[in-house]
């Protein structure tokens, strides 16, 4: 099974890799079209500024590798926090710029009005209304590691999502087909965290 | 509802990990000591976040830094931030490249403002910890350069760390550096009206109650302690159990 960390310059893949060796998987870093387009499992994980990742991202050539990827062969897809994100349309982080397009919702600032503190730091525990395959065997109200300052609007009514409650709710995860995406770390959340990629390394291609 | 959080800061020079009281250092012991003393492998169960600073100003040191850093990493299932001697763009990515989730920086955001900016615009606030050292009891004031530079009021230093953008605070009393007898709370007063950056208090914990003291204040997001002797063994798991036993706002972890 060859599963593939997209590397873009601007991700902290060690702590994917660890997480997943300890289920008992090998992955790989890559950032060659070729080897992403034949993965069985992709992963796009991600820290840093919205603009800055897709400017890696279209200067390595990986953004249409990865639409493609998604879309014609339909690869099974994890983007983790700023990685989910790129999935999105668009973010206002540091001017706005145009994301991957792969599902269609906007990425903007966490309301602060309420008073909330920004980042979102720590743990917090998520919800759904219709269970996907992430969620498989997961409790509602599993707490999860996030931390960001920017999260996903819930536009696009083909995907199934996992919410979170700061200030507002918010997108803290999503399914679109064999597209995902976590706003939070499930490498660093514990065992429900390796309960959460196990699912989705379990996910039979269609 | 978001958890509060417990966090185990780690302070390493040349191979060693140090207890510093009041920023006199003591060596204990290598990462060996540590990863047997403290049972790292199960360490995620009882800390929310680990804090690594290197306090080596030799920069022939820092490769040996970065193999810990990585070495620990692979040890356990937390978030990590890393910082101490961070000068350059360079330095930051090698930290995480190494396995780093956050950095920290300290002296930079004195002496290079526009570096920490650029490591904002770069990452992201969320991946910036300030570290600010501070002591009183009047006036009080803060300190670069592992405590030894004094640079005016804490309250300015506050204003102009938002000001930078950064994601989080970490805030420790020289005076209660290592000491366990608590917490300093003064540090808050000095905190800006209509503050929107996460607050980690730190210096002086030296027992679960302090910890308690730190997670019930509203102004706190997060109790950290760099104790190696006060939390040994499994000192920290049965710190977090008695704190969850009084309704310490942490998350729940399943077995």
């Amino acid at each position: 099974m060859k599963i593939t960390l997209i590397d873009y310059g601007m991700g902290n893949h060690l702590s994917v890799r660890n997480a997943l060796s300890r289920l008992g998987y090998n992955s790989s870093v890559s950032q060659d079209p070729i080897v992403i387009k034949n993965s069985d499992f992709i992963i796009l994980p991600g820290v840093g500024s919205f603009r800055r990742a897709m400017e890696n991202l279209n200067g390595l050539g990986l953004s249409e590798a990865i639409i493609q990827a998604a879309t014609e062969n339909g690869i099974p897809m994890l983007g983790i926090c700023l990685g989910m994100q790129l999935l999105g349309s668009e973010s206002t982080e540091d001017g706005t710029s145009e994301g991957l397009h792969l599902i269609d919702n906007k990425i903007s600032k966490l309301d602060s009005s309420s008073g909330i503190r920004i980042p979102h730091v720590g743990f917090n525990n998520v919800y759904w209304k219709t269970a996907n395959a992430l969620t498989d065997e997961l409790n509602q109200n599993s707490d999860f590691y996030f931390t960001h300052s920017y999260a996903m609007t819930d536009s696009d009514k083909s995907a199934d999502y996992i919410y979170c409650d700061y200030g507002a709710p918010f997108v803290a995860g999503f399914r679109k087909h064999n597209i995902f995406g976590v706003q939070f770390h499930p490498e660093k959340s514990q065992r429900t965290g390796l309960k959460l990629l196990k699912n989705f390394l379990e996910i039979k291609r269609a | 509802m978001l958890k509060k959080r417990l966090i185990f800061t780690l302070l390493y020079k040349n191979g060693s990990f140090l207890l510093s009281r009041n920023f006199r250092l003591q060596r204990v012991g290598d990462i060996q000591w540590l990863f047997k003393n403290y049972h790292f492998e199960t360490i995620s169960d009882a800390i929310d976040e680990l804090i690594v600073l290197n306090l080596d100003d030799d920069e022939t040191k820092i490769p040996g830094f970065l193999n810990t850093l990585e070495e620990m990493v692979g040890h356990c299932m937390i978030p990590v931030a890393a910082g101490g001697q961070i000068r350059s763009v360079e330095m930051a990515s090698a930290l995480l490249a190494h396995g780093a989730d956050k950095l920290v920086v300290n002296t930079a955001c004195f002496e290079q403002p526009e570096l920490v900016e650029e490591l904002v615009s770069r990452y992201g606030s969320q991946c910036m910890v300030a570290s600010i050292d501070w002591t009183g009891p009047d006036n009080l004031k803060v300190f670069s350069h592992s405590a030894a530079q004094e640079q005016g009021l804490l309250h300015d230093h506050l204003k102009r760390l938002e000001g930078l953008n950064v994601g989080e605070i970490y805030l420790n009393a020289i005076h209660r550096d290592g000491t366990g007898q608590g917490y300093d709370f003064d540090a808050l007063n000095a905190v800006p009206n209509d503050w929107k950056v996460p607050i980690i208090m730190a210096g002086g914990a030296g027992h679960s109650s302090h910890l308690s003291q730190a997670l019930e204040h509203p102004l706190i997001d997060a109790a950290a302690t760099a104790n190696l002797f006060n939390f040994v063994g499994k000192g920290l798991a049965s710190a977090r159990r008695e704190l969850l036993q009084c309704e310490a706002p942490l998350a729940k972890f399943d077995d």
